[in-house]
């Protein structure tokens, strides 16, 4: 006999068709539903970074073992800092940590997008023709030519004259046909999504519903 | 023909919602099994691991969450899978909050009951998730138990047998990241950089048009985009291994292979009304010129 399913399963099921009804019209089920997930998410994303950082990478470490631990309290007060914004006399003194926190984070960056995908990808777009088959050739000169067209098209520090509109008018064609890519896969992503949720509708709720295995 | 015309263009949004909700229905419940052609990008990921040997170290970092799981789910449950039948290690991770863990942990406990003579701690581990993502890459390039002091059970790495030789990231095979936003860009610009180690990313479809920049400048060794990489992956799984091939034909599971289905039936629906719409437009508006010369 197939199993029934569960109350997780009816729950689930009916939240999707919830969400799912506002595709005919906005009604208060829909509103119930996306009001408990904003909430739910708020509410699991606080509980992970309480049990999942907060305790075991502060917390832990300084009840345990204090004199191993103590320089765990500089990150930890500036953490608290963050949230005297809220005191509107000393809400200043949020700056300093928030100075430091960005601060930190230019720094990690900087080198991050510099080393790790300005100098490659403009490494890649430098190609010495003479060393390729025709294929390479003609994919790197694509290649070039819509680096080159869309770098003009987004140089804004003089005016543009006719070869230059020319030449942006080009790399407009090479961001239109990356923007229908992007598009295209935006909505097989968005598509893969509904196949996911009318997936579980049907074999997880629907079939042992009526007793399909 | 006019009257005919403006019913299409003012056709109630409602009627196409229906009609994709069919779309993808109809193949679910009566699979069709339309072919799946495979990539390049994936076709070098797979060659990749399948190029690695028993023993090796492979890192699947779960950096994606429920909201996208129908497309990264099978990714990283295939991958798991080859790297199982090849006996190669596997070192789970999870770098995103929102669910990231869990997932993890759901795909582990489904793929190792598959193969039930591998042992936890010899033959693959999961390191829980960790916040933080590119400082955590930063930690990892040096010094994995600094990252990771202890397993998601709670147990020191150093009681762990098979992450008893493994110190940093250069150590690592390759890196699989399972992602969404930005977490799989963080292994490709700080670990790929910072440490050589070799990425093979698996974002979602709405993610994979930016990995191409990667994929060309030589910084990714291979891409499983979307749900069609996903197919495409089980497919190329189930040419070389008999077995898998069987599972994935069998299974009542969800697969992507089977989601492919639906995908193809609603593309057709899209492009077929895109068609009919601009048709419709463009007769419409040679209508109301002929009018207007009138």
């Amino acid at each position: 006999m197939t199993p029934m399913p569960d109350i997780g399963t009816w729950v689930a099921a009916l939240l999707t068709l919830f969400a799912l009804s506002f595709l005919y019209k906005d009604n208060p089920l829909f509103r119930f539903t996306e009001s408990m997930f904003a909430g739910v998410s708020l509410g699991y994303y606080v509980g992970t970074t309480l049990n999942q950082t907060l305790v075991p990478n502060l917390i832990k470490p300084l009840t345990h073992d204090f004199n191993q631990n103590w320089d765990l309290l500089v990150p930890g007060l500036l953490g608290l800092l963050l949230y005297m914004r809220y005191v509107p006399k000393t809400g200043w003194v949020a700056r300093y940590a928030l100075g430091i926190y960005v601060a930190y984070y230019i720094g990690l960056d900087f080198t991050r997008r510099i080393h790790g995908e300005v100098l490659p990808q403009l490494g890649r777009a430098i190609v010495p023709l003479s060393k390729l088959d025709s294929h390479t050739i003609f994919y790197s000169l694509v290649f070039a030519v819509g680096v080159f067209s869309v770098l003009i098209y987004f140089f804004f520090s003089k005016e543009q004259d006719a070869v230059t509109r020319r030449i942006a008018r080009v790399g407009t064609w090479f961001l239109m046909v990356s923007f229908g890519a992007a598009f295209g896969f935006t909505v097989m992503g968005r598509v893969a999504l509904l196949i996911g949720r009318l997936n579980f509708l049907i074999l997880d709720w629907i079939y042992p519903l009526i007793g399909i295995r | 023909m006019a009257g005919f015309v403006d019913k299409l263009l003012n056709l109630d949004r409602r009627w196409l919602f229906l009609l994709v909700f069919i779309g993808v229905a109809v193949p679910i419940i009566l699979p069709i099994g339309l072919p799946v052609t495979t990539t390049g990008s994936t076709r070098s990921a797979f060659e990749y691991i399948e190029a690695l040997k028993p023993g090796d170290y492979v890192i699947i970092s779960f950096d994606y969450g429920p909201s996208s799981a129908p497309e990264n789910d099978p990714m990283a449950e295939g991958i798991m899978r080859q790297c199982f039948l090849k006996r190669i290690r596997v070192v789970i991770l999870a770098l995103y909050q929102l669910g990231g863990l869990q997932l993890a942990s759901n795909s582990i406990a489904k793929v190792s009951a598959e193969f039930p003579n591998l042992k936890y701690g010899e033959d693959y581990v999961n390191l829980g998730y960790k916040d933080g993502a590119a400082a955590v890459m930063k930690r990892m390039g040096d010094d994995i138990v600094g990252a990771f002091p202890a397993d998601v059970r709670g147990t020191p790495l150093a009681q762990i047998p098979m992450m008893k030789g493994l110190r940093s990231l250069r150590q690592v095979s390759v890196v699989v990241t399972v992602a969404t936003g930005l977490i799989g860009e963080y292994w490709i610009t700080q670990a790929h950089q910072q440490s050589g180690v070799p990425v093979i990313v698996g974002p979602t479809a709405v993610g994979a048009p930016k990995y191409y920049a990667y994929l060309n400048a030589g910084q990714l060794v291979g891409m499983l985009g979307g749900m069609k990489g996903a197919a495409e992956y089980e497919k190329l799984l189930a040419a070389r291994y008999p077995e898998l091939g069987r599972f994935y034909r069998s299974t009542r599971a969800f697969t992507a292979t089977k989601g492919m289905d639906a995908q193809t039936v609603i593309h057709f629906i899209i492009i077929l009304f895109i068609l009919i719409g601009n048709v419709a437009f463009m007769s419409r508006r040679a209508a109301q010129k002929k009018a207007a010369a009138r």
